[in-house]
């Protein structure tokens, strides 16, 4: 055990010494109150956790197509475009034939 | 939660037929869990029971999206353990930490731990309390509560992965981040004089 684990035990033995209190009852009107609030809203939507990473993949999806954007911007204004040879293969074998 | 007689499955289906009686005891029978979860993790400058309401709503609102598959209390701590945690992050900036932002017997017992000088006294406990959560305070949300729940509460690596949803390597890798974390803040304090 290094020092500071002597050190931090002997601070959080102390720390538990300090009981909180007991778990207490729900403070008067508090479950009236909350009862009646929760039955005027709607239920919540199933996907509220998934719109929250859908927006962060929007933002990466956004970051990563202004990227390769920037790394390909010669060949985008340069006018220059690969030309891929169109080649019939069927074509190729009936020609030798 | 002392309650075992509470028939919490009828409960849960009388409030899915919006039933506010069933709302009522429902909110009643939580509240010690909720309470305890909102307390130690209560965020600064944030009443307890707003807190604990948010937690509540955010439970009746998802209701309909509880499967069973784990037990309903376990379900409602892990929405108050976010919510805190939300609530934490939304704060953001954890003051430095400095001895002058200590009470006198907080920065009596940090001295003491420190410097190893001689034994803290029972009466400092609640000074000792005190000085842990602001220790704490300087940890990432989720790292906080997981020393939290491990050091102060002593549950083991499986019981916080079930209350809080993350897997046990994730509960132990947070685990051992905060206390190098707090490990560093000591070096510091040592290193300050104390004013």
């Amino acid at each position: 055990m290094n020092r500071f684990d002597h050190q931090w035990r002997k601070l959080i033995t102390l720390a538990r010494q300090a009981r909180e209190g007991n778990d207490p009852a729900s403070p008067f009107g508090f479950a009236t109150r909350v009862a009646s609030l929760a039955a005027t809203m709607p239920p919540a939507s199933p996907w509220i956790g998934f719109e929250r990473v859908a927006l962060r993949g929007l933002l990466v999806a956004a970051a990563l197509g202004v990227a390769a954007i920037a790394f390909d911007y010669s060949n985008i204004f340069s006018g220059q475009t690969d030309e891929y040879a169109l080649t019939d293969p069927v074509g190729e074998i009936l020609d030798l034939s | 939660m002392a309650d075992d007689t509470f028939d919490l499955p009828g409960c849960l289906e009388r409030v899915r037929r919006r039933d506010q009686v069933a709302a009522r005891e429902l909110v009643e029978h939580l509240y010690p869990l909720v309470i305890r979860i909102v307390r130690s993790h209560l965020p600064r400058r944030v009443a307890e029971e707003d807190l604990a309401q948010d937690i509540f709503l955010k439970m009746f609102t998802r209701l309909e999206q509880y499967q069973g598959a784990v037990p309903f209390p376990h379900w409602v701590s892990r929405i108050a353990v976010t919510t805190c945690i939300d609530q934490l992050r939304a704060q953001k900036r954890r003051p430095e930490f400095r001895w002058a932002d200590l009470s006198e017997n907080e920065a009596e017992v940090l001295d003491n731990v420190l410097t190893d000088a001689h034994d803290v006294l029972p009466g400092d406990a609640l000074a000792a309390r005190e000085l842990v959560y602001k220790l704490l305070d300087q940890l990432k949300p989720e790292d906080r509560l997981v020393i939290q729940l491990l050091d102060l509460e002593q549950k083991t690596i499986a019981e916080i992965s079930a209350r809080t949803g993350w897997n046990q390597t994730l509960v132990k890798v947070r685990a051992f981040r905060a206390r190098r974390k707090l490990q560093k803040l000591f070096r510091e304090l040592q290193g300050k004089e104390k004013s």
